[in-house]
């Protein structure tokens, strides 16, 4: 997916920097965090995994998300955010 | 006006959460407790350990265990060993296992949900977030009695039987079990009690001269310089050692003493304000007891509190005392008592509690009897016989 897909999403972008802010988070935590019912968020995830920017991690029932801590793009976004939050 | 003055330098050092430091006495358990979890620091993957720590309450448990776990962490990352110390209280958690693991899993994980898994769920994160982090941790159980209480042997079970389900992966738990008594594990069956009880660490009550150490190491840091006499370090302590050598008492006696010394602007902590201390904590003087007193009994002991109220001292001296007695007496018109029947007096009062006589050693004439009013406030036992008296 090009760059301007992915950033153009407003939700997608409050995730980002929710869990940029918070570390690892479940699926239900995040939704009500953004206002934005489960599916909808599930599946904003989902494409912001498989764009290898979070990751996604099982405890028994429970998947929290975080930044895949082996990507560069991970990194990358998370400086953009941490840039972003201290130049407000 | 004057300036506000105190005779505390830092109040934070009597504060019941403040661990200090060092802990007098208990020097050769924290060896101990180093020494049984020495594998952690050279091969922590391949054991772990179980502790029990046991004493009566104020006897150093739980800030032994802390103080312990602070070290042990420092030690341990500085050999580059990922490990935490984790301290729940089962009491605070209502004895659940469930929210215990819950608690221990949010020190690695902090947004972890709250529901919608088990305590075998909650114990299988708490293994897979410390795999991830290829981390290592002592779980500490104060208060372990709750859960027995609550939960029995099976959560022994769920303690212990995941590390052994595990063969081959590194071993992650180790347990510290604080509990007052080992009686209370006979309600957990054999085999969970053997599970636990490998090492049992016992914690003895303190005898005065070891809450003597311990008040004066609180002293030197909560107080400023030469605001509480040495005698008065040996009242508090004395006092500690009939509430069972707890030296929590100890150090909330001290605290509140001084709080009282605040209040009324002295520049030291005198007898008194320990006097008036204990008895915001333990009422002791009970009104039908001086009642039921003779008429001498009253005025006696109405100049023995005239004595102690107008010295800053713990000890008062007998002839002292009596000189006491002898002008109240003067001062009611009666003929005071003889010498003999006084010493009755002393032992009379001394087994209700209020007066406390040692005999000591003096240098030429051999013995004397010291008098001191441990736990009543001088000026609260003058204030009800003076009532008492006027009554009749
Ligand atoms: N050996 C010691 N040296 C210094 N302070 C102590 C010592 N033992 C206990 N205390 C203090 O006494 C209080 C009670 O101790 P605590 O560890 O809570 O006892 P327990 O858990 O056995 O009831 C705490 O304020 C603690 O700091
Ligand atoms: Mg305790």
């Amino acid at each position: 997916m090009e760059i301007e897909e992915v950033f153009s999403s407003k939700p997608r972008m409050k995730i980002l920097r929710l869990v940029a802010r918070l570390g690892a988070l479940n699926v239900s935590d995040i939704a009500r965090r953004i206002n934005l019912n489960y599916s909808t968020t599930n599946q904003h995830l989902k494409l912001l995994e498989a764009e290898g920017i979070l990751q996604q991690r099982v405890y028994g029932r429970v998947r929290m998300y975080r930044f895949n801590d082996r990507s560069p793009k991970a990194i990358a976004v998370q400086n953009l955010i941490e840039t972003w939050e201290q130049n407000k | 006006m004057t300036p506000y003055r105190s005779v505390f330098k830092d109040e934070s050092k009597l504060d019941i959460n403040y661990v200090p430091r060092r802990l007098p006495h208990r020097e050769k358990e924290h060896r101990l407790l180093m020494e049984f979890f020495n594998f952690l620091l050279q091969f922590p993957e391949r054991m772990t350990q179980r502790v029990i720590i046991t004493g009566e309450v104020g006897t150093g448990k739980t800030s032994l265990a802390q103080r312990f776990g602070a070290d042990i962490t420092l030690e341990a990352n500085k050999r580059g060993v990922n490990f935490r110390y984790v301290h729940v209280n089962c009491r605070e958690y209502r004895g659940k296992l469930f929210l215990i693991l819950q608690h221990a899993v949010s020190v690695f994980r902090p947004n972890f949900p709250k529901r919608g898994y088990s305590a075998e769920e909650a114990l299988e994160t708490l293994m897979q977030s410390l795999d991830e982090e290829n981390a290592y941790m002592i779980l500490a159980l104060d208060e372990f009695d709750t859960l027995i209480e609550q939960e029995g042997s099976e959560s022994v079970y769920k303690l212990t039987r995941l590390q052994e389900m595990r063969p081959g992966k590194p071993q992650r738990i180790s347990l510290i079990s604080i509990l007052r008594d080992l009686k209370s594990t006979e309600k957990l069956d054999a085999s969970a009690r053997s599970t636990l009880q490998r090492n049992v660490i016992s914690l003895k009550r303190y005898p005065k001269d070891q809450l003597v150490d311990i008040l004066n190491d609180r002293v030197a840091m909560a107080f400023e310089p030469s605001t509480v006499p040495e005698d008065v370090v040996d009242l508090v302590a004395e006092l500690a050692v009939s509430e069972s050598g707890n030296a929590r008492f100890a150090i909330e006696l001290l605290w509140r003493a001084g709080k009282y010394a605040d209040a009324e602007d002295l520049d030291l902590v005198a007898a008194e304000c320990v006097r008036k201390a204990v008895s915001s904590i333990t009422p002791t003087l009970r009104r039908s007891e001086l009642a039921s007193l003779g008429f001498h009994e009253k005025l006696f002991l109405l100049g023995a509190a005239r004595v102690f109220k107008g010295s800053q001292g713990t000890y008062a001296s007998l002839p002292e005392i009596e000189e006491g007695y002898a002008v109240v007496c003067e001062e009611f018109g009666e003929q005071p008592h003889s010498h003999t029947q006084l010493w009755k007096y002393v032992q009379l009062f001394s087994a209700l509690g209020i007066l406390k006589a040692e005999v000591t050693a003096t240098g030429t004439r051999g013995r004397s009897t010291r008098v001191s009013l441990p736990s009543v406030p001088a000026s609260e036992l003058e204030k009800e016989l003076s009532a008492a008296l006027e009554k009749r």
